[in-house]
Parts: structure tokens; sequence; C-alpha cells
């Protein structure tokens, strides 16, 4: 065999990157209607120790005939314990996924791609804007922003959702808060016993006071709510290098290997799914791309 | 409707925490004092109905107002709530709506600013400077409406499979 | 056998027979022979055992959209430009299987991945654009971070034979992406065919020890110049250019509302054919393969295509909607994000995209017409 050297990383799962892990399923908690998280934990015991990620990460999860999705990691980074991923049933991994019980068994592969770069921000105020299933990724940030909290100055959520059913961990907003965690929650429509918000995520930075210098913005959701949060980060001179976005996209094995993911340059499945607005910009309001 | 508010110094106070009145000449101001009054509703009071007479622009100072649409089979949907600073009930003021398109209920306690449309439309139509400034932030307001209303319309929390039949 | 003694980076000549007993030699080695012959009508690799085996005298003739194999009567084995196949399935087969999951109860599986079981092969005939873009999956493959243990196991028990070209075809323009006509380095051995002899180069320790044991002979100075006017008349008859390729990968990616992908759009039929002949693209798609009773499930690797439908579907959406934003996705990869991605083009000039392209779409006029719009 000719020239080339590759360098063998030792990393058990890049050994055979496309094997899952088997983990068992701990419990099932619902969220919303099609909205679920998954608490699980490797059956392997070493593995148990040895898995680690960082907040903004996927994990592949996978049923055997069925096939693979990715989805992003929504429980704390720090909880060796078990790992959460929270799924909306869409498809027909997430489908079979919805089948599961505590006790099943489930294949995880993982965790890849980029984090939300929360341990270079001590001393900023972090705004947080998400909408629908783009909460479950940056839910790990709430975890670490809470044991850690005083190493950051303000930390604003604002998260939309279609109805208040959709409102997704809901039972968490109280700890939030009284961890010093601005919440702003709002839906779309409301019914007559909301008495929240209604309105958009990107129209609530209006009723924020920003200082541009010391703030970063995170955010998740559909596209479209993120080019409108984007727009009204960049009204409140937030420059794009502040501006970090967690893009979706087609991943079918997360390690930039087989193309599927590609957005302009970038491997959202590695180079991603967390960018910032400023590698972003020359792609992202490319129609089609 | 306003009743006649005999202590307008707490009238006074209100208005000027209010950013947008701060661009105003002292004149358009005091007239501005002089068709308005304050509200306070309890949580679940309306502060008007679809198809009431428009007779008020509102300016929300303290809690919160949804505007909501009745729906047969759904009940009261809400589809916008306004927070402090926000304007309710802006069609009041233009020449052709005549009666409420949605109606408001407050959905905390609040406090509002009640300015009688028609003394404060005719204030506009006698002086343009001050019609400036109010029609200005109206439109800053339906422009911010409409944005919201788009946004919503895309619906874009939507399950998928509701999208694809 | 001559004396003194063989060196990497040595140029022998060997007599155009003795090519059966080097053969020989490296199937001795335990390699199986793979060649180009004729098929179907056109050039594809099989095992090939000598000299008999391989297409003497024919010619390809290649346009866009157009492919002809003819014999034109020469005397040269190594004369034909490559057909649709490339070495690519080599080491990134069109199906593999990655893994079997065994079902033990409603509840739990086991895993078993596939071990690697290609027997090492030798390719025979590899042309320098083919070395080239064996090179360019390597990149994709094999990365400092990560390699495919299925490619690298493939890849590493292999033998590359290299046949560099002295008679390019219609839609060759290797020389426009620096891959050819000739092969410097990544080769066991190369040949350039010459009329009376192969004169051989010696790439590696594997292909001295096999060479050091035929009848070889120092090469003479007129076979040398033969080789080298040779080279120059190829590097004349390329059959198509792109002049500014290092200006393609920021033009394209500064530019992707060109006019130019509404024109290509009218005329790509989304087939896919440019992607399965290209020997570079490397997208691939997971696929489950239950038995019957779903007890067993192979999860199995096939090439996939920027082009299909669903290549780009996200639950309810399609992010690519359209022909006009898949061609743009797969000619900005290949001749500018490739770059970015991995250090090289993503094309090697080998032309098959042209040729094997049903409405003769042709690669090097897109880019072209590309650049010119872009303001410089």
């Amino acid at each position: 065999m000719t020239a080339y050297s590759p360098q063998q990383t030792a990393a058990i799962s890049l050994v055979s990157p496309m094997l899952p892990f088997r983990a068992e399923i701990l419990s099932v908690q619902p969220e919303a209607p099609l909205v679920s998280t998954y608490w699980m934990r490797f059956l392997d015991p070493e593995l148990r120790t040895s898995y680690q990620f960082k907040p903004g990460q996927f994990n592949m999860l996978s049923i055997p005939g069925m096939g693979e999705a990715a989805i992003s990691i929504s429980s704390d980074s720090n909880d060796h314990q078990r790992v959460g991923h929270t799924v909306r049933f869409v498809g027909n991994v997430t489908n079979a996924i919805s089948r599961l019980k505590a006790g099943d068994v489930i294949g995880v592969r993982g965790p890849f791609g980029t984090s939300w770069p929360l341990e270079d921000h001590h001393g900023k105020d972090i705004f947080i804007a998400a909408g629908g299933i783009g909460l479950p990724p940056l839910r790990p940030i709430l975890y670490q922003v809470m044991a850690q909290r005083n190493n950051f100055g303000r930390v604003v959520v604002i998260y939309g959702a279609r109805t208040p059913d959709d409102l997704q961990f809901t039972r968490e907003y109280k700890a939030w808060e009284e961890a010093g965690i601005e919440l702003i929650i709002t839906v779309d429509r409301g019914d007559e016993k909301w008495t929240g918000l209604v309105g958009v995520v990107p129209l609530m930075f209006y009723r924020l006071r920003m200082d541009p210098r010391k703030s970063v913005v995170y955010t998740c959701g559909p596209e479209i709510m993120i080019r409108f949060v984007i727009f009204e980060a960049l009204a409140r001179r937030i420059t794009p290098d502040q501006i970090y976005v967690s893009m979706e996209r087609n991943m079918r094995c997360g390690l930039g290997l087989c193309g599927h993911c590609q957005l302009g340059p970038y491997f959202v499945c590695k180079d991603g799914p967390v960018f910032t607005y400023e590698q972003l910009q020359p792609y992202f309001n490319v129609e089609d791309l | 409707m306003c009743d006649q508010t005999d202590d307008k110094t707490e009238l006074i106070d209100a208005l000027q925490t209010i950013p947008w009145f701060h661009e105003l000449a002292p004149d358009h101001f005091n007239r501005l004092i002089e068709l308005s009054c304050l509200q306070d509703l309890e949580t679940g009071q309306e502060l008007f109905r679809e198809g009431d007479k428009e007779d008020c622009l509102f300016i929300v100072l303290e809690g919160r107002v949804a505007i909501e649409m009745r729906v047969p089979g759904r009940g009261k949907v809400r589809i916008y709530t306004a927070e402090p600073m926000d304007i309710v009930g802006w069609s009041s003021i233009t020449p052709v709506v005549r009666q409420r398109t949605a109606g408001a209920r407050a959905v905390l306690p609040s406090r509002v600013v009640c300015l009688n449309a028609q003394k404060l439309y005719n204030a506009c139509e006698e002086d343009h400077d001050l019609g400036y400034v109010v029609f200005r932030r109206l439109a800053n307001v339906v422009a911010s409406r409409l944005l919201t209303t788009r946004l919503q319309l895309l619906d874009m929390f939507a399950h998928p499979a509701a999208k694809e039949g | 056998m001559p004396e003194g003694h063989l060196e990497i980076g040595a140029i022998v000549t060997l007599e155009k027979p003795e090519f059966n007993r080097l053969l020989v030699a490296i199937q001795e080695q335990g390699y199986e022979t793979l060649g180009p012959t004729i098929q179907d009508d056109t050039i594809q690799y099989n095992r090939i055992n000598g000299l008999d085996d391989l297409p003497r005298g024919m010619t390809s003739k290649q346009d866009a959209g157009y492919y002809r194999l003819e014999y034109s009567g020469h005397n040269n084995y190594f004369d034909v430009t490559p057909g649709p196949q490339s070495w690519k399935g080599q080491f990134f087969p069109p199906r593999t299987e990655l893994l079997t999951l065994y079902r033990q109860n409603k509840r739990d599986w086991s895993a078993e991945k596939t071990q690697p079981n290609q027997p090492p092969t030798a390719l025979i005939g590899v042309r320098p654009c083919e070395l080239a873009a064996i090179q360019v999956q390597d990149r994709v493959f094999l990365r400092n971070d990560l390699s495919d243990p299925l490619y690298l196991s493939r890849r590493e028990r292999t033998f590359i034979l290299v046949a560099n070209c002295l008679h390019p075809g219609g839609t060759c323009f290797c020389v426009s992406m620096g891959t050819g006509p000739r092969s410097h380095s990544g080769f066991d051995l190369s040949l350039t065919e010459l009329n009376d002899v192969f004169l051989m180069e010696i790439g590696s320790e594997a292909g001295r020890a096999i060479l050091a044991d035929l009848p070889w002979q120092p090469a003479a100075a007129f076979s040398l110049q033969a080789a080298e006017r040779g080279f120059e008349y190829a590097i004349r008859h390329m059959g198509r250019t792109i002049p500014d390729v290092e200006r393609l990968p920021e033009a394209l990616l500064n530019d992707l509302e060109n006019q130019q992908y509404d024109d290509v759009a009218k005329r790509c039929l989304s087939c896919t054919n440019c992607t399965q002949v290209c020997p570079t693209c490397f997208c691939w798609d997971v696929q489950e393969v239950n038995n019957l009773s779903g007890s067993e499930v192979r999860r199995e690797r096939v090439w996939d295509s920027c082009f299909n439908p669903m290549y780009t579907y996200v639950f309810g959406g399609n992010t690519r909607p359209n022909t006009r934003s898949r061609y743009r996705q797969w000619i900005t990869h290949k001749l500018a994000s490739w770059y970015y991605q991995f250090g090289v083009s993503g094309c090697v000039g080998c032309g098959r995209c042209i040729t094997w392209c049903p409405a003769g779409i042709d690669i090097t006029a897109e880019a072209n017409a590309l650049l010119s719009e872009v303001k410089a």
C-alpha cells in the first residue's frame, strides 16, 4: 500500500465508527404531544464512565430494522449515570422510538459535532433563543448555568412553541427561574386559560435591553425563526461572531463522511451543528443551498 | 371611554413614563393629557369586545392585555399579548375602521392609558406635526404586528405530518 | 537478469512479452490482478492473467454524451482511455455490509461489525487521473481524526500499477486539474507504453521487489526521450480545458446565485450518472436490510448521490428541492468546497461525467461559464 500515512485514533468509537452501542432505556418522560425525553444508560459499565459529551452535541440513535436518526442530547453533561434525548416523533426511526419503553435497548453512536462554547463566555450575558424542538439541544446549557451561575451575567431564555400544550420541560421552569435564569415563554396562539405571552421568539428581543459588548446569543429552532433572531440580534449590534446557531440538516453518519449534511463548505454534522453566524453568513440566506 | 379623572398628576406621571411621548413638544403633550385617562383592569376583565365601537386607543402601562378572537368551536383564541408600553386598539384612530376587529382582555392585573380616539384623530388632523409623531409610532406598531402575524402564519412549529396531510 | 540493482525511483525497460511474467510475479505475492478488459462495449476492470486479456489496438471515442470503443489497429495494450467504471468501487464498493444486528428478543439485540475480507488486489493499468482520484478519496476516508475501517483495510492491501497516458480522450482535462498525463508518485509501479517496450518506474519497495526478479534493462536515453515526447503530445491534445482552475474555489462559493445555474437546470435530468461514474464522489447512505422475521438486520452502506431527491430530506421538508440547487451542490462541491474540506479539488479531470451525461452537460463548459460571469 502506498502514498499516505493515516494517524489512527485510539478512541473506541472511531475504530468502528458505525457500530452502535447498546443503551437501556431507564424511563420515558412525555414532554408535549409527540415529544418525549428518553433517559438511557449504556449497558457497558465502562462506557458509562468514559462517555462524555458537550452541550449542543448529538448522538445517532438507532433501532435494528428501522435505522438511525440524529438526536441532540438534552441532558446534563455532568450526569454520568444517564443520558437524555428529547425526541419529536416525525419519521420512521423516531416513530419507532415512540414505541420503546423502559427496559428496551436502543442503539447509540456519538457524541458528534460541535458544542455551545459556554466556557468561553464566562462573565457574559447569555441570551438563548429557542423554538419548538430547538430547546432540547440548549437544555444542557441550562444545567451548566445552574451549576455555575456566578460565572455568567444575565442568562435569558426566550422560548417559543406553537401552543401552551406544546411547551417542553414545563416542570423545570421554576427551578430555572430560582437559579436566576430569566424566562420569556411565548406561544403562537393561546387558549382562554393561557395568561402568558402570545407572540414570536424574534420579536421578544424588543423586550430586552442588551449590552452588545458583553452579550452572546445562542439560538436553535426552525431556520426561519433563526433568521429573524439573527436579524434582531444584529439590529442590537451583537456581532456575527457572538451569535451561535445550531443547524439542522439530513445527517446519516455523524462523521463528515457520507456527504448528506453539507452546507456550503461545511459538514453540519462535523463542522456544526453549532456554528457562529460569522461562519454561516455567506451561505445562510442562499436559497436551497 | 374615559371618565373625567379628578387627579391629573397621576395621569401626567404615567404618561411621562412612555418613551414615545418624550419626543412630543410640551403643547402636544398637554393636548394628549386632555384627551387621556387611566384605567385599571382586574385579571380577566375585558377592555373591549369584537364588534364594539372603536372609541379608545390604549397604551399598556402595567400588566398584560391579550388580543383574542372568538372562533366557533374553539372558544377564544389569544393571538397576541400586549405588554407594558405596547399599544392596543391601533385601528381606532385610522379613518376607516369603525368597530373592534378583535377583543382585548387583561390576563394579569393591568393599568392602561386610554386616549379618546376621535379626539386624538381630530387633534392629529388639526396639527400635522402632532399627527406625524402619532402616526409614525402607529406605523411601527403595525409593522411589528404584521411581522409577528407573518411568522405565526408560517406555523413554523407545526408537526410535519400535519403539513403533509 | 541484468547487473546492478533497482532502487525506488529507478526507470527501466521491460520487453512487452515479459509483462505476462510481471503479472504472475504480482499474483505470486498473493494479489488478484485486475485490469482493463472489454465488456459490454466499454472498458471495465476484470481479472487479467496476461497481455491477451488487455484491449490491444482499441481506442475510445469520447465526447459529451458520447462513447464508442473502436478497433484502430495499433499494437498497444494500454492505449485506451477508461470507460464508465473507475477503481472507486475497489475501496468503496457500491454496496458494503457495515454490521449485522441480531435481535435477541423484543427488547434487546446485539451488534456485530463486519470483518473486512477483501483479498489483496493489484490494480493494473491505473490511469494517472485515476490514481489522483484514489488519492483524493484517501483524504476523504483516511483523515487524521478518523479512518474508515473498511476503506482502510481494502486500501492497504492494494498494489497499484499505473499506466501513464500518451493519447488522451476527447473529454479528458487532467492537465487542467494537474493530475496527468503522468503519475509521479503514489504507485508501486508505473509503466509508459512505448512501441516496443514498457518503460517501468519503481514507486515502492513492493514494486521494486516484484520487478527485481524480472529481466529488466536499464532505460535507454531514446526510450526516455520517446516517453517525454509522448507526454508533450498528450498535454497538447487534451480534449477539454479549464483555464482558471485555481480561481474556482473562491469564485464559485462567492457567486452561488449565478444565472448559469438556471441554465444548466433546464438541461440536467438529475439522473445521477455523473456521480455514479465520478471516481471521487463519495456520498453514501445507510440502509437496513431485514430478514423476514426481523431477527437479523444487515446495515449496509450504499452509494448515494446529491442528485437524489431524498438526499437532503429532513422531516417534512427538502432543503434542496430542485435540480438547480442539486447541480449547484454537485459542481460547487466538486470544484470549490472540496478544496476547503480536503485541501484538494474534488475533480481529477477524467471526463467521465461529461462522457456519460445523457444530456451532454460538460463540467468544463459549465465551470468556464460560471467563471466568465464572475466579476474578476
